[in-house]
């Protein structure tokens, strides 16, 4: 390890409270007000990477936010509502800015030679719409569509799309993160500037695959990037049940990496050590872990306690006894949303005003809707294709019926 | 005595027994240690013997596993809850461990360690990493580990007990298909052999043989196989290891029909062992197996309610085997 690296391994703050508050202000107001940067940005403004990018591109990100947030408050609505949905749910509203920010700093088009690959959790639709997979695709296969994503294979907790290096939920909290250091291996010993990520929560901490990919990660100096979404809580238990550290971004320290905490409701702030970690890894210096604190707005699955038309599930949840979260935590987290803040941040760089943030959230409720629309036209799966994709060539036979 | 479900009876046993054992502990995840039941006391591990005691884990069931064994290898009974998610992580701790220490170490070491594995994803939408009823299959190949795998509150209560108080170490199959289940079970202790197979009914036309979450549909089909006219000899075996050859053996004698059903998948199912076993040592006789084909579950409902054996299989082949 060089010294470089060394003076790296430290854990860097998340901003400060006033200039997310000040921005809060701003979106609020819903004044295309231009900030003063020496107040809002008095944590200094080097390496603020998002600052360089075209407005198209933040226009994007703020719209990918949006795809997220639409997109799963439909299926929340449905969840609660229209049984001919049929699926299994876990929500990830509340954390749109971490897929986005992260998927925002990699190459997103190309071949499995090209591209940059991520690997998400069974919380899979914020990664699986910020890499770029179709939202109409993916409605169908949440509703186990034989034109689905995965053609009704998967079902939510399950999808993948290799087309856009979305390489697949995790359906088991840990083993992700060993197969993802795995990729950035090949990667390595190919000579490719390829990068890949893992998607992991809180929970992931604990297990023995966290340690492991960081740990060969950090000794092959692989081209890895594990970010944490630490949104509290494992399903049900609070984090503080499976981890000794209040940033879990400490844990670099012990593999000689850096370890970086970050706003993770933010997203310009995501995308500004997104940046950093992968022209590391790129350059060949090696994996980051990135903490990015954030929150759920609904329950671990389905939307228990929650209403149509309204965001979040408040109240208790009947299926978490031992522990669960106070109903005045989540409103909290509420005001520190993605969308507003996101939506404050380019109205106050002068990127959209008002009326245009509010034209980009109609298209993409428009957007959402016909990605629904066209799921519930398509046709269920053929039951003998259940014994078909078991290997690449033929089918299995079928023992069921003796 | 009162209705319990299948799971309130075993935390009934596992009270019970930690009431005795002060040194007894309990590992769990995400799955809290409560159990409650209409018309009898909660019962929360947790609150009654402490958090030292009881412990709630990380995700992390490598941890889980060996923590329970090597609690049990120094004296302490301990049980951990390994849900479905995790049923194949810890697999290593029990198979590479638990089921060679005793034999290993000459016979000194004495593993008083229940590891409940929760079988579950044989539901439509599950799916894939999400489903792992073919895990009966792994853990009986195992020396040194009994399973046990119980289809009713009554059998789980008493198989729980006597899984508590052995110093081999045993695999306890939970088929959280069996949730709903409820029945009379009694209040106080009581303990049923580890190594026992259960004749539910009594026949000279069909030996049927299967365990668990197969339970139900075995019944379902029995009962109208029976309508029919047909003497079915319906056989839940309980235990996967040991396995009761003798009463599989004895009823085949008698039926020179054989029919096995599994969900677990085709190659190696807990039917294929039954069929060989019998077949050592009958002659004459016609088998069959039903089993889930060897392939992961799909998620859609279409594809997967196809591929899943249900009682209707059952009366099918049964009649195939008999006529």
């Amino acid at each position: 390890m060089s010294d470089h690296d060394r003076s790296r391994a430290t854990v860097e703050r998340a901003p400060s409270a006033t200039r997310r508050a000040l921005l809060k202000g701003f979106a609020a107001a819903g004044a295309a007000v231009s900030l003063s940067s020496k107040v809002a940005w008095a944590d200094g403004e080097i390496g603020y990477w998002a600052k360089d990018l075209p407005n198209e591109k933040l226009i994007e990100m703020y719209s990918t936010i949006l795809r997220i947030r639409w997109f799963e408050r439909t299926l929340a609505d449905k969840q609660l509502s229209d049984r001919s949905f049929r699926n299994l749910i876990h929500l990830y509203a509340g954390q749109e800015a971490v897929a986005t920010g992260v998927c925002a700093a990699l190459n997103n088009k190309g071949s499995l030679r090209e591209i940059d690959v991520i690997y998400g959790t069974h919380r899979p639709t914020g990664h699986a719409i910020a890499k770029g997979v179709d939202m109409k695709k993916l409605a169908a296969e949440y509703n186990f569509k034989a034109t689905g994503l995965n053609r009704g294979y998967a079902g939510e907790m399950h999808v993948a799309d290799k087309s856009v290096g979305y390489m697949g939920a995790d359906g088991i909290v840990g083993p992700a993160a060993v197969i993802a250091a795995g990729s950035a291996y090949a990667f390595r010993a190919r000579g490719s500037k390829q990068v890949s990520v893992v998607f992991g929560g809180d929970g992931t901490y604990a297990t023995p695959a966290f340690h492991s990919s960081l740990n060969n990660a950090s000794l092959l100096k692989l081209p890895f990037i594990y970010v944490v979404e630490n949104n509290l809580y494992h399903q049900f238990a609070h984090y503080s049940y499976s981890c000794p550290l209040k940033d879990i971004a400490v844990a670099a320290n012990t593999y000689r990496i850096p370890g970086v905490v970050v706003d993770g409701q933010d997203v310009t702030q995501v995308y500004n050590k997104m940046k950093e970690a992968v022209e590391r890894a790129r350059a060949g210096d090696g994996p980051t872990l990135i903490e990015a604190k954030t929150y759920r707005y609904y329950a671990h699955w389905g939307a228990p306690g929650a209403e149509v038309g309204k965001m979040g599930s408040f109240g208790y949840d009947p299926q978490a006894i031992t522990s669960w979260r106070p109903e005045r935590e989540l409103r909290d987290w509420l005001q520190r949303d993605p969308v507003d803040i996101c939506r404050g941040t380019l109205i106050s760089w002068g990127v959209i005003d008002q009326a245009k943030a509010n034209a980009i959230e109609a298209a993409v409720k428009q957007e959402v809707k016909e990605a629904f629309d066209w799921e519930a036209q398509q046709p269920l799966c053929k039951p003998e294709d259940g014994v078909k994709n078991v290997f690449v060539q033929g089918s299995v036979p079928a023992r069921q019926f003796g | 005595m009162a209705n319990k479900s299948f799971m309130y009876a075993v935390y009934e046993a596992v009270q019970h027994e930690m009431r005795q054992r002060k040194d007894m502990t309990w590992l769990f995840e995400l799955t809290p240690a409560v159990a409650s039941n209409p018309g009898t006391p909660v019962i929360n591990l947790e609150k009654e013997f402490g958090r030292t005691r009881v412990t709630n884990t990380g995700i992390d069931e490598m941890w889980m596993a060996g923590a329970a064994l090597g609690a049990s290898l120094v004296g302490s009974p301990s049980v951990t809850y390994i849900p479905y998610q995790g049923s194949q992580v810890c697999f290593e701790m029990i198979q590479n461990h638990a089921g060679k220490l005793h034999h290993m170490s000459g016979g000194d070491s004495t593993m008083p360690a229940v590891f409940i594995i929760e079988l579950s994803g044989q539901s439509p939408g599950f799916a894939g990493q999400h489903s792992d009823y073919e895990c009966d299959s792994y853990y009986a190949h195992i020396p040194g580990l009994k399973v046990v795998i119980p289809s009713r509150p009554y059998d789980a209560k008493g198989m729980m007990a006597s899984a508590i108080q052995s110093p081999d170490p045993v695999l306890f199959l939970y088929a959280a298909g069996l949730r709903q289940l409820s029945e009379e079970v009694p209040d106080e202790q009581y303990t049923i052999p580890l190594d026992k197979a259960a004749v539910r009914t009594t026949g000279n036309d069909l030996t049927l043989v299967s365990s668990g979450a197969g339970m139900p549909a075995v019944m379902e089909a029995t009962e109208q196989l029976q309508k029919a006219g047909m003497k079915v000899e319906a056989i839940d075996l309980r235990t996967l290891k040991p396995m009761d050859t003798e009463t599989l053996v004895k009823s085949v004698q008698k039926t020179k029909r054989l029919l096995t059903f599994d969900q677990s998948y085709y190659t190696l199912c807990p039917g294929a062992e039954v069929i060989a076993r019998v077949a050592e040592n009958v002659d004459g006789a016609r088998y069959k197996r039903i089993a889930f084909p060897d392939a992961p579950p799909p998620a859609s409902p279409e594809m997967f309610n196809w591929m899943r054996p249900n009682a209707s299989h059952i009366v099918g082949a049964a009649r195939k085997l008999v006529s």
